[in-house]
């Protein structure tokens, strides 16, 4: 028996195979694009966030910073206050005030319980039923009321209804009133002038609101500045060249007149001799700037530079000034004004009295039409064209406030000899007041003209010379003999001041006719006459009373704002004449 | 050597730390003063603008002439009543 079987003794796999987890068959064969499908897109993902990276850092770096900063940064509105306007002695006319408007979320508001809506009501002054209207609105936002002041502000707080806000805003107040309304004007909520030298100088008024980032900490205070944005700028403050003293007493003086004469209307201006400025403008119907419901055009009417009117009688002086100056009279060449009539070109003038022969001062004096037509037919009509030009008759006016009328001049070469004569005495030409009385500076001063001003002027303006000093004295001391007990303007006298000046009374012209009823009357004067300090002109729209020339009414009412005003300025006294004499029959001037 | 040294440079570093962080917090007290003193001085332009008003309000032409009139019964004085007295006649 065979005993040598090696390979049969027992079988052992592992001699022969390999381990089970080492077996070929169930090793995995990873194809070679997986891993660099892998590496690519790892490289691809860091790819990105560089990309992403490099993006924010670089190209929206400002729009994150902005963003960033908006979370931290506060930025605070900086208000401007408007320019305070001041009279020529500081004294304030007109002042911003910070207040608040009251605004509601109309559906928050009304959630509140009724009571505390009617204390709301009570507060802003208004019906509870206009207050539920407002709110009965379909907006967001509503504005309440405007301009309310401070302390009522904090009793609205105090009730504490919620929906309801506040905004800061400024109020203007004008503690001046009426008095001084037609000078300074006014704003409206925007605080944007309307009116008078509000309007006139808004734009130095005016401030520039600016604005400053800030960072804020947790409770609310400032930590850091961050510079400002836009500075702000507060309005400049104005002095104007009005007196508060001179412009009460005008305004006093219009008004009384007003009521006594029971006219419609008057107007007052007081110039200032040396400076051109003006120191009173006064208006009558006026109205309290502060509160402008039911205001009218009649109140809002500044008449003393709007309004223009035939200057009649007041422009006298001017034409015989021309004769003077061109030496084709003298203050004795005398005329025949008999029979108190003159026929020019078949058209009738007439004087109120047969003043027989006069000389030029006596023409000026009784205020003849006829003594006057008959100087002006010595003149040709150009040289006086160019007279009125001189003295700014239908010139725009450039005083530096709102709405001045330029009144109306025609062209010489269209006068016929009738229109030429009118004009002598002051018809077929329109002026305002402030022009008549500005072109009174010729006489006042010594033959020279000035702008007038109506803010303070610190240094004397250069004046143009329009006549002869000469001219100019002899024509004032005609203009004084007009205020004396045999002049027209008898009632213009002042107690201890000598005084000149000229009276006047046009027909209005009512659809373009000239009325019968209604009439201006004016008065041109000039204080103290042995050193002239004002210019004072006064007219009274359409007297209803007994008296209705500007003798009588116009007259008397420059004498007492003459009087006032002389006393307010601490001008000495010129004349011992104390006691005035008016005739019983006073002298009238014709229309 | 270098030890010490950098013991002196560790606590110099937190020395200026300390005081960077205490001039900061000053820096800030004083902004907010500063702050609080701008607010005050702005309150105090609003109450001058209204002293200003209301000293013109009660200064009043108007309100002087009543009261001069009717409270203290005085009267507006005339040149007719008024003794005028002359440098020169001093001389």
């Amino acid at each position: 028996m065979k005993r040598d079987k090696p390979f049969t003794t027992g079988r052992v796999a592992a001699s022969k195979g390999m381990a089970f987890s080492k077996s070929p068959v169930l090793a995995v064969r990873l194809p070679d694009w997986r891993s660099r499908v892998m590496l690519f897109v790892l490289f691809a993902a860091f790819a990105a966030l560089g990309l992403r990276a490099l993006w924010l850092q670089g190209m929206s770096t400002q729009f994150l910073q902005k963003q960033g900063k908006s979370r931290y940064e506060r930025t605070l509105e900086l208000p401007a206050t408007r320019g305070k306007i001041m009279d020529r002695n500081g004294q304030v006319l007109a002042s911003s005030l910070p207040v608040k408007a009251v605004w509601a979320i109309p559906e928050d508001v009304l959630a509140s319980p009724p009571e505390k809506l009617t204390a709301l009501a009570g507060l802003l002054e208004m019906p509870e039923a206009e207050l539920r209207k407002k709110l009965d609105s379909d907006r967001t936002f509503v504005y309440l009321k405007r301009q309310v002041e401070m302390d009522v502000i904090a009793k609205i707080e105090k009730l504490k209804i919620s929906g309801l806000d506040t905004r800061k805003e400024y109020k203007r107040f004008y503690p001046q009133g009426e008095v001084m309304t037609h000078m300074v004007g006014f704003t409206n909520v925007e605080d944007v002038g309307q009116e008078g030298m509000e309007l006139a100088q808004q734009k130095s008024l005016v401030g520039a609101t600016g604005s400053r980032r800030v960072i804020k900490d947790r409770l609310g205070r400032i930590v850091e500045d961050l510079g400002f944005s836009r500075a702000p700028h507060d309005g400049k403050d104005l002095t104007l060249s009005v007196d508060s003293k001179l412009q009460y007493i005008a305004f006093t003086s219009v008004k009384n007149a007003v009521e006594k004469f029971n006219a419609q209307a008057g107007g007052a201006v007081v110039l200032d001799v040396q400076t051109g400025e003006v120191l009173a403008m006064a208006n009558y119907p006026s109205y309290n700037p502060n509160d402008r419901r039911n205001l009218t055009g009649a109140q809002l009417r500044n008449r003393v530079i709007t309004d223009t009117f035939e200057p009649g009688s007041t422009i006298k002086p001017v034409t015989v000034a021309l004769g003077l100056e061109t030496k084709r009279i003298t203050p004795h060449t005398v005329f025949d004004t008999s029979p108190g009539f003159l026929m020019v070109t078949g058209k009738r003038i007439h004087d109120t009295h047969n003043y027989g022969v006069r000389d030029v001062g006596g023409i000026i004096q009784k205020s003849s039409n006829i003594g006057v037509v008959k100087i002006s037919q010595l003149i040709p009509p150009q040289e006086m064209w160019e007279m009125y030009t001189k003295l700014g008759y239908g010139q725009a006016p450039r005083f530096g406030f709102p709405g001045p009328t330029a009144g109306r001049v025609r062209p010489w070469k269209s006068w016929k000899p009738i229109e030429y004569a009118n004009m002598a005495f002051g018809h077929g030409l329109s002026v305002s007041l402030l022009q008549m009385a500005r072109s009174y500076m010729i006489f006042a001063r010594n033959g020279d003209i000035i702008p007038l001003s109506f803010v303070k002027v610190n240094e004397e303006p250069v004046g143009q010379q329009v006549i002869s000093p000469k001219t100019a004295a002899q024509v004032r001391t005609m203009l004084e003999s007009v205020v004396s007990p045999e002049g027209t303007a008898s009632k213009a006298q002042v107690p201890g001041y000598r005084m000149g000046g000229k009276t006047g009374t046009a027909e209005k012209i009512v659809n373009g006719r000239y009325s019968r009823t209604d009439n201006i009357g004016y008065f041109v004067g000039i204080a103290p006459m042995s050193k002239p300090r004002f210019i004072i002109a006064v007219m009274i729209d359409n007297p209803r009373g007994a008296l209705r020339t500007g003798g009588s009414v116009a007259a008397p009412t420059a004498a007492d704002l003459a009087a006032n005003a002389l006393r307010a300025a601490n001008v000495p006294p010129d004349s011992s004449v104390t006691d005035i004499i008016i005739p019983e029959t006073p002298l009238e001037e014709s229309l | 050597m270098s030890n010490k040294l950098n013991v002196v440079l560790v606590a110099g570093l937190i020395a200026c730390g300390v005081t960077l962080v205490n001039a900061r917090y000053q820096a800030r007290h004083l902004f907010i003063e500063l702050e609080r003193l701008t607010q005050a001085s702005r309150q105090l332009d609003i109450d001058w603008a209204q002293l200003q008003l209301d000293q013109s309000t009660l200064g009043k032409n108007e309100r002087i002439e009543q009261i001069a009139r009717t409270n203290l019964n005085m009267m507006p004085l005339t040149p007719a009543r008024t003794q005028y007295l002359t440098t020169e006649g001093a001389r």
